[in-house]
């Protein structure tokens, strides 16, 4: 039972390239697991599966051993949401909403909503239909956390905020991580991923890519750095010296090397002996790792594109050739 | 099933469509029952049906006097026919002696004569003896008259037989009219009518009959080819008028009117009487110069009597006779509170609500995002549908009992059961509306329960109920209730192709039972499409 969120082979298709395609993974108790993609790649229906909203066409999602379609109501129990569009119901004020939905949610004690309150500094008594999107969006996570349910998920939940409220936002998040939930989120901000996540999955088109484990990108075993040489002389002694040069920029007199971190030494003591102009660590983060990854998806997709276009042009030939003929 | 915070959630969210759409409806029909209840519409209809019931009975006096007109005049002509033909006792009493002659060679004389005189006298009276039953002159007195007026015709041939012309006018006015009255009697026992009125025909006519006889007899003919009808007509004319005065005098002085009364109606009676019998005279005077004979047929004279007696009805073209019969007995109360509120205006803002309220209740909520703070909490999807819908008939419900109560008072302010329209008309006319717009309600549901979409919910549920709305005031043109000069039948279509057509308005209205059926069907397509409504959205992916 270490696995609270389990999605086995998840596919729906909506037809026209559009939908989920046999999207695998699992995320364990206590963890974050984020998920980022474009608009329209698959994030939000990824989700109402797992919310239990759409019906599987293949596979299936399991939360807590349950299944979330056949058993959407008893996995609700366990479950808090945010969606991603914030629509409210057809009532007043922030408070007549909340009591609505504390009452739907069988919750008589109100403190832990209280307090979610105070720290949002939110006014429950605006009118629901004229509150900024901000407020709106405190009133939707009040309204999900105040029951305060092991599993957390929510869908693009920062979209629209300021800056502010985001930063806000995000320590919310986690401290309900530092609570031992596990929750699930999507968006399209790889930085506030970074920031919260522990994996994060980037689905493109449909199909999960790649996850990145947010601690091995963090804490990486080997270092990038960017050196600039004064003269042309020493920038080509040090192409002779046999470090995995990772990028190369001549008309500078520029390298990028990547570099253990056991090796670190050895490196200086080789500098040394030259005259740099600067040195400066390149650092890995989120978006550059899955720019990398979709560079090399594209890369791999062009290639197979060119077969395909390639085998195209043969058939011309050779259809060409017997017209010929 | 229900979950008590959804629903008051929906009660927050409706509540003031719901009380704005009830308040206008009750007003509406408030108004309508009690304001057009006081202002008497169904005058004019009233005044209509007076029109055809005076043209009916005018029709009808004008029949009698016509009748009794040519009861006169025909009754002066029996009495000629009777008084020549009697004469043909001299032609038989000269014939009976020519035959002795021929047969004994020689005339007859003393007492042979005398035999023959009263053999043919035996002969003439028992031939007339049917004539003569019931009356107080006896076969043998008539045998006596002839058999002395045979006697005296030997020495004074001429005297005889002005004297016994004489003597049979003078016991005329005893046979004629009892003859004809008779006949009467026997032609109303044919017909079947009830013995009052034969005792009546028979009184009618004897009297009638013996004026006219006696105004035959005063005329003093010499010779029965003397008489002419024209000799009578004004004397037939006159006294038909008096009659029907007198009869028209009495019967209201014994109806308790007052004197003044009698005789202003007696005098129109008879003004109408005048004008049949003159128009009667006028058109056989027609056919008699159109033909150029003297005699008039039966079938002439029917066609005359027709012409007299015809009444407004007769005289407007039949079809505008028939629109406006049926614009008097159109009932417009019914037609405005049954017809026209209950099934199109009343329906109109109930409508609105259910086609409103039944999309937001879901589909608006599914579209919108918001039934996701719903469902993720442990409710289940079959709980809330069956919640919103609870709502949804609950709300309508309530409005219609407000509905109803509002309709029993207004019908109790506008005299009770002595108004147009009964409280249990009204009860079955309220209940028939929530049974229908409890199908419209179950179908709007289903719509909303299907769709994910506003646009859609709305756009089919909201737009084939209007839709429905529309075919009934097209069909309202179609239908029976409205007066055949207003209605254009092809417009019936219409109704079938609406289910507010299985609301009977005309059926309970009338008092028949085809209203149930159908009150059956609405509650079938209500319940089909709310568990539709419920199965689908239990079943259904939700883009929350």
């Amino acid at each position: 039972m270490s696995d609270i969120i389990q999605v086995e082979h998840l596919t729906k298709d909506y037809g026209n390239g559009r939908g989920i395609v046999d999207i695998s993974f699992s995320v364990k108790k206590g963890e974050v697991f984020g998920f980022v993609g474009t608009n329209g790649s698959g994030k939000t229906t990824t989700i109402r599966h797992i919310m239990g909203f759409l019906k599987p066409e293949k596979g299936k999602v399991c939360l807590l051993g349950l299944d979330s379609w056949e058993d959407s109501c008893k996995i609700k129990q366990f479950v808090e949401y945010i969606p991603g569009e914030i629509a409210f119901p057809d009532l007043r004020t922030g408070t007549e909403f909340l009591k609505n939905q504390a009452e739907l949610l069988s919750l008589n004690d109100m403190t832990y909503a209280n307090q979610l309150i105070s720290k949002l500094q939110l006014d429950t008594s605006a009118n629901l239909k004229r509150m900024s999107k901000g407020m709106k969006q405190k009133t939707a996570i009040v309204a999900a956390l105040m029951a305060d349910k092991e599993i957390l998920i929510l869908d693009e939940p920062t979209t629209g905020l300021d800056p502010l409220m985001r930063e806000t936002f995000l320590e919310i998040i986690k401290e309900e991580k530092n609570k031992g939930k596990t929750i699930l989120m999507s968006s399209q901000l790889f930085d506030e991923l970074e920031q919260t996540c522990d994996r994060v999955a980037l689905i493109l088109n449909g199909k999960i890519v790649d996850i990145a484990d947010i601690h091995k990108l963090k804490n990486p075993t080997s270092r990038m750095y960017k050196i600039e040489f004064k003269h042309e002389k020493d920038y080509l002694n040090f192409k002779l010296k046999k470090f995995k040069i990772v990028r190369d920029q001549p008309q500078y007199n520029q390298v990028t090397v990547k570099i253990s971190l056991a090796k670190l030494n050895y490196l200086f003591n080789i500098l040394q002996n030259y005259n740099v102009k600067f040195i400066s660590e390149v650092k890995q983060n989120l978006e550059k790792y899955f720019k990398e990854v979709l560079a090399s998806q594209i890369k791999l997709q062009a290639k197979q594109n060119k077969q395909s276009i390639k085998m195209l042009k043969d058939n011309e030939k050779i259809e060409g050739g017997n017209y010929d003929k | 099933m229900i979950n008590r915070a959804l629903f008051k959630q929906s009660c927050k969210a409706n509540w003031v469509k719901w009380l704005s759409v009830t308040v206008a409806t009750c007003a509406m029909l408030a108004i309508v029952i009690i304001v057009l209840g006081n202002l008497a519409i169904n005058d004019i209809r009233d005044s209509l049906k007076d029109v055809f019931a005076q043209a009916d009975e005018q029709s009808y006096l004008k029949e009698n006097s016509v009748d009794f007109y040519e009861l006169y005049l025909t009754s002066t002509e029996v009495s000629n026919e009777t008084l020549s033909s009697t004469l043909v006792v001299f032609d038989q009493y000269e014939m009976a002696k020519q035959q002795y002659e021929q047969a004994s060679g020689t005339k007859p004389e003393g007492e042979v004569l005398t035999s023959i005189q009263n053999q043919v006298a035996i002969a003439f009276s028992s031939q007339f003896a049917p004539m003569l039953e019931g009356t107080e002159f006896t076969q043998a007195q008539l045998q006596m008259i002839v058999t002395n007026c045979l006697s005296s015709y030997e020495s004074d041939k001429e005297t005889a037989k002005i004297s016994f012309q004489n003597t049979i006018k003078s016991i005329l006015p005893q046979i004629i009219p009892n003859q004809i009255a008779q006949q009467a009697a026997n032609k109303a026992l044919e017909e079947g009518k009830s013995e009052e009125e034969i005792e009546l025909i028979k009184s009618q006519t004897l009297a009638i009959s013996t004026k006219a006889v006696n105004s035959y007899v005063s005329k003093n003919y010499s010779n029965a080819d003397q008489y002419s009808r024209e000799d009578f007509v004004n004397d037939a004319n006159h006294y038909v008028n008096s009659y029907m005065y007198d009869y028209i005098y009495n019967m209201q002085k014994s109806l308790g009117a007052e004197e003044s009364v009698a005789i202003q109606n007696a005098t129109a009676v008879k003004v109408i009487a005048n004008t049949a019998t003159t128009t009667y005279e006028f058109w056989l005077n027609e056919y008699k110069t159109q033909e150029g004979a003297t005699e008039v047929t039966d079938e002439q004279k029917a066609d005359a009597k027709q012409k007299a007696c015809e009444s407004i009805s007769d005289q407007i073209p039949e079809k505008v006779a028939v629109a406006l019969k049926e614009l008097g007995n159109m009932d417009m109360y019914s037609l405005i509170i049954g017809s026209i509120f209950y099934k199109i205006a009343g329906l109109l803002l109930p409508m609105v609500f259910v086609i409103m309220t039944a999309n937001s209740l879901i589909a608006s909520q599914v579209d919108s995002g918001s039934m996701a703070y719903v469902l993720s909490t442990p409710t289940k999807r079959r709980t809330v549908a069956i919640t919103q819908l609870a709502y949804l008939l609950l709300s309508l419900f309530a409005m219609f009992a407000l509905l109803t109560i509002v309709s029993v008072i207004s019908v109790w302010i506008s005299g009770g059961n002595s108004f147009a329209i009964n409280y249990g008309e009204i009860l079955l006319l309220n209940a028939g509306a929530y049974l229908t717009m409890f199908a419209i309600a179950g179908f709007c549901f289903m719509c909303s329960a299907i769709f994910n979409r506003t646009k859609y919910s709305l756009s089919i549920g909201g737009g084939l109920t209007i839709f429905a709305l529309v075919c009934t005031i097209l069909g309202l043109f179609g239908s029976t209730v409205v007066p055949s000069a207003m209605r254009i039948s092809q417009m019936n279509f219409f109704n079938y192709l609406s289910i507010i057509t299985l609301f009977d308005v005309v059926s309970i209205l009338g008092g028949t039972m085809s209203y149930l059926w159908k009150f059956a069907i609405l509650l079938g397509i209500g319940i089909i499409t709310i568990i539709i409504g419920i199965f689908r959205f239990d079943k259904k992916d939700l883009p929350l």
